[in-house]
């Protein structure tokens, strides 16, 4: 029983992250239909650039994401702009083609950069953890996932209760009907990818100090990110949180039960069982 | 002639029985073992690509998991060579039957899905079978791979027609394998099969409306493709002789596979020849460094800067960069391909003339 609890609490810590991550791609989905095959390749992005902060700066991984966020947001809006505005109206395909394409364009110019040497980000309190009830519990999952609540709590509110936001969801119901009504859809779209992109970001730079940073880390996310998204219903904000949870402890419960390399297999089947049972996910098609 | 040739005009037909029949003579010529390697890569891609585009570019199913079918072909020859003694040219025929039985379970589960939920499916089937690949150790060694010791020699009636010592067995091979896609390919473009494919492609719901059954057909392209890829699976493993999940099963490979088509064209015949034509001698020429030496030889840059020294560093480890330049590139400028965007200007150029 303490095994079970132990893995249910660290996959839900781990989940935290999962869902920033899910939730920045089914924003992206949401509003312009595109899945972003770069999404691994943002957050490794995040990663890297909390890792010099750190290296060169000093900057703890955990403040570091004052200064990712913004930084996401811009890159993410100069994707946006620079490219998939210019195939929003063509074939699915493409888009995903397109995403490829700049997603390994990111992953290797970071290799270039770089090198593809793992490198380990350790702080002072990286392998600490502390027990409740016998149960152990790492403190920087614990801090990352508080700061994930906090961040998951900003975005919905910005969405909710703000103008923009408002507009972006009306954009994400209907593309047509919003710019109809006076919104700038092109402009949504702008702040839509580069949410998206510091969300992965954000995700990238909590997650710096549980684990190996190296260029191709995008990959394992841009996956997961799918499995979240699909799981919670494309476009579904409140969706993607709950099905990154799930995911986190899954993946924790099944690396227990049938050994750490069979979790990933323990994922993508519950992936593709939802894919044929309930391609809708778990929140349908609601919105936001 | 026959029905089937009349649209193949009498010029292009000699032109391509010249092509093949120079390719055939090749290896007398060229001692270079480089450029025969750089040739069978070459092949290797052209099979993968053009298999990858009876589904994706004909039938409309952007598959980007087809690294399972390569790594069935792969493992399944690779282990049958090493573990059980089967020579190579047997193991093959194992590997196309264990790739079709693999293409008909994916098939019935994703082609239940569509667009977007297809092509996640199909990423979500690959990952699993790496996944099974690294893990079950016992059968496939896990991370470790699969090193080829030796290839028995191939004997008919007790004279050895080849040692596979030299490149020149592998490119023959490569070169059939070539023909048969392109045949296969062409065959179906003009066969009822075929159009039945496209129709699914055009609109899969007036495909359905006209009586086509859309699993049926739909597994059948993605049969004909899978076998056709582990082909390439098998060839690229004995060849390479060192197999392991993270070349052989990778998403790095699905996305190559996909990308030879989308850079040449797809739907069309030529079009993965013309993106394998592009895509594996750059690549090979970043992975070699020859740019960055030809850049330092030329003087354009010194071998003594440190941009220089970064260039011969690491130059060499980007060559996957280039192809994701080179598909930004294509979806935002030449959607149709190099062959399509070549076709295009030819007949702009006509149309200024007229």
């Amino acid at each position: 029983m303490t095994i079970f609890m132990q893995s249910l609490i660290s996959g839900i810590l781990i989940g935290g992250v999962y869902a920033l991550i899910g939730i920045g791609m089914t924003i992206i989905f949401g509003v312009m239909r595109v899945i972003n095959f770069a999404h691994g390749d943002l957050l490794m992005l995040g990663m890297y650039g909390t890792f010099y902060l750190f290296t060169l700066f000093n900057i703890d991984p955990f403040i570091s994401i004052v200064v990712i966020i913004p930084l996401m947001f811009l890159y993410g809006g100069f994707l946006q702009k620079m490219f998939i505005n210019r195939i929003l109206g063509t074939l699915p395909q493409n888009q995903i083609l397109l995403t490829i394409g700049l997603g390994l364009v990111m992953s290797n110019s970071v290799m270039l950069a770089f090198t593809s040497d793992y490198k380990i980000l350790s702080t002072s309190y990286s392998s600490s953890s502390f027990d409740i009830l016998g149960i152990s519990i790492s403190t920087p999952l614990l801090i990352s996932f508080a700061i994930t609540a906090v961040i998951t709590v900003a975005l919905y509110w910005f969405l909710l209760k703000t103008d923009t936001g408002q507009a972006i969801r009306a954009t994400a119901q209907d593309r047509e009907a919003a710019q109809l009504m006076g919104i700038n859809v092109k402009r949504m779209s702008i702040i839509a990818f580069g949410l998206g992109a510091s969300l992965a970001g954000a995700a990238g730079a909590l997650i710096s100090p549980t684990y190996y940073i190296f260029p191709q880390v995008g990959s394992t996310f841009t996956l997961k990110a799918f499995v979240i998204t699909v799981l919670g219903g494309m476009g579904s904000i409140v969706g993607a949180t709950l099905s990154g949870i799930l995911i986190g402890v899954a993946e924790s419960i099944g690396g227990v039960y049938f050994g750490a390399g069979w979790k990933e297999v323990v994922v993508f089947v519950l992936f593709l069982l939802v894919l044929l049972l309930k391609p809708s996910g778990l929140m349908g098609k609601s919105n936001v | 002639m026959k029905p089937l040739f009349k649209n193949i005009g009498v010029l292009p037909a000699m032109a391509g029985l010249v092509v093949i029949v120079l390719l055939f003579l090749l290896p007398r010529f060229v001692e270079s073992t480089y450029a025969l390697h750089i040739m069978i890569l070459i092949f290797i891609s052209i099979v993968m690509g053009s298999s990858w585009n009876l589904l994706g570019g004909y039938t409309g199913q952007y598959s980007v998991g087809h690294c399972a079918y390569f790594g069935m072909g792969a493992y399944t020859t690779m282990m049958l060579m090493q573990f059980r003694q089967v020579p190579p040219w047997l193991g093959i025929w194992v590997g196309m039957a264990v790739a079709l039985l693999v293409a008909l379970i994916i098939g019935s589960i994703c082609f239940r899905l569509r667009g977007p939920y297809f092509v996640l499916a199909s990423i979500a089937v690959a990952e699993i079978f790496r996944v099974s690949a690294l893990n079950l150790k016992d059968l496939t060694n896990g991370a470790e791979g699969i090193l080829a010791t030796d290839i028995p020699p191939l004997k008919i009636g007790g004279t050895i027609i080849t040692d596979f010592s030299s490149k020149v067995p592998f490119y023959y091979t490569g070169l059939v394998f070539v023909l048969l896609v392109i045949l296969v390919t062409w065959l179906l473009q003009n066969s009822k099969l075929g159009y039945y494919f496209q129709a699914i492609r055009e609109d899969q719901d007036a495909a359905h409306s006209l009586g086509i059954s859309l699993t049926i057909y739909k597994n059948v392209a993605l049969s004909i493709s899978a076998v056709l890829t582990s082909l390439a699976g098998s060839l690229y493993a004995v060849y390479v002789g060192f197999i392991d999940p993270s070349t052989v099963l990778a998403l790095d490979l699905s996305v190559q596979i996909v990308l030879i088509c989308i850079i040449g064209g797809i739907g069309t015949i030529f079009g993965p020849v013309i993106g394998a034509l592009v895509l594996v001698p750059l690549s090979e020429a970043l992975r070699s460094n020859v740019i960055g030496e030809s850049l330092i030889n030329s003087g354009v840059v010194s071998a003594d800067s440190a941009f220089g020294g970064f260039l011969t560093e690491n130059l060499s480890h980007a060559h996957v960069l280039i192809y994701g330049v080179l598909v930004v590139v294509v979806i935002l400028f030449m959607p149709d391909g190099v062959l399509g965007f070549a076709k295009k200007l030819a007949f702009g150029k006509r149309k200024e003339a007229a």
